[in-house]
């Protein structure tokens, strides 16, 4: 499988910021304790995380792993993974599809507003990226595109 | 992996818990033959056929199985490589993270194999 499952990427996240125990992972992450252990052992096997004295931390990875890891194909399969399991989700769900008419000018102040978003929600990560555990945190998404083009690009495949 | 071998993994990963006598009682092979046959001794065509038997069984209780098989088979000539690799990649995405979700399925079979 190219890069990595979702599921496999919350771990890393976690021990990225300081080597973690078992305990710890289990507690950052939320995840069951028999499918943590079983991440946990993969990731060791692919050489991605070795165990320090009861601490799990991160191996060191080479540039061309760390390319099919963080790759534009990798990412792209895995926000897809994210974004479906948003549209799955049954209850709490905030997801809007909206195809809409936008004059340039409407355009230029959405494009200017998504900025705005950015800047806020990279603020407040920074804020609060040490004391909320990666389980709590949010995914969130945005992209625009024109219908145009969106259809042409599913005729040819892409 | 032979095709035996390849047979048996399958019917582990459709029944992962059962017994020696489970088996039997399933495929209609001799409990003792079935301790055999899990480790490692030939097979013969009928008993082959028992094993693939069940798991076909099994699958056809799932329509959307042949429903995908049948999807694949048409979009092996209709589909870019490209687009096949994408559809490819999402199904092993699916599969990988259900097995971190399953227990390790080496241990049951080994209980099985000691029953």
């Amino acid at each position: 499988m190219k890069g990595l499952s979702s599921l496999e990427r919350i771990i890393l996240e976690c021990v990225g910021v300081r080597p973690l125990t078992y305990e710890e992972i289990l507690r950052q992450t939320g995840l069951m304790e028999n499918v943590c252990f079983n991440l946990l052992q993969a990731l060791i096997i692919k050489g991605l995380l070795r165990s320090e004295a009861g601490h799990y931390k991160i191996s060191d990875i080479s540039p061309a792993t760390m390319e099919d890891l963080n790759g534009p194909e990798a990412r792209k399969a895995e926000s897809l993974e994210l974004i479906e399991a948003v549209l799955e989700q049954e209850s709490d769900r905030v997801f809007r599809f909206l195809k809409i008419a936008l004059d340039p000018r409407d355009e230029k102040i959405f494009l200017a507003m998504l900025s705005n978003v950015e800047s806020f929600l990279k603020d407040a990560h920074r804020r609060s990226q040490s004391t909320v555990p990666v389980k709590n945190r949010r995914v969130v998404f945005w992209g625009v595109g024109e219908v145009d083009r969106l259809l042409k690009q599913i005729m040819i495949g892409g | 992996m032979s095709l035996q071998d390849q047979t048996i993994h399958r019917y582990r990963l459709f029944f992962p818990q059962e017994t020696l006598r489970q088996i039997s009682e399933r495929t209609g092979i001799q409990i003792t033959r079935v301790f055999r046959l899990l480790n490692g001794k030939p097979m013969k065509l009928g008993e082959f056929e028992a094993f693939e038997g069940a798991i076909q069984l099994k699958l056809s209780e799932n329509k959307s199985f042949g429903r995908l098989n049948s999807l694949l088979e048409e979009s092996s000539s209709l589909l870019t490589n490209d687009e096949l690799s994408r559809l490819a990649n999402y199904v092993e995405r699916k599969i990988e993270n259900k097995k971190y979700t399953r227990t390790y399925l080496q241990p049951l079979l080994d209980a099985a194999v000691i029953a």
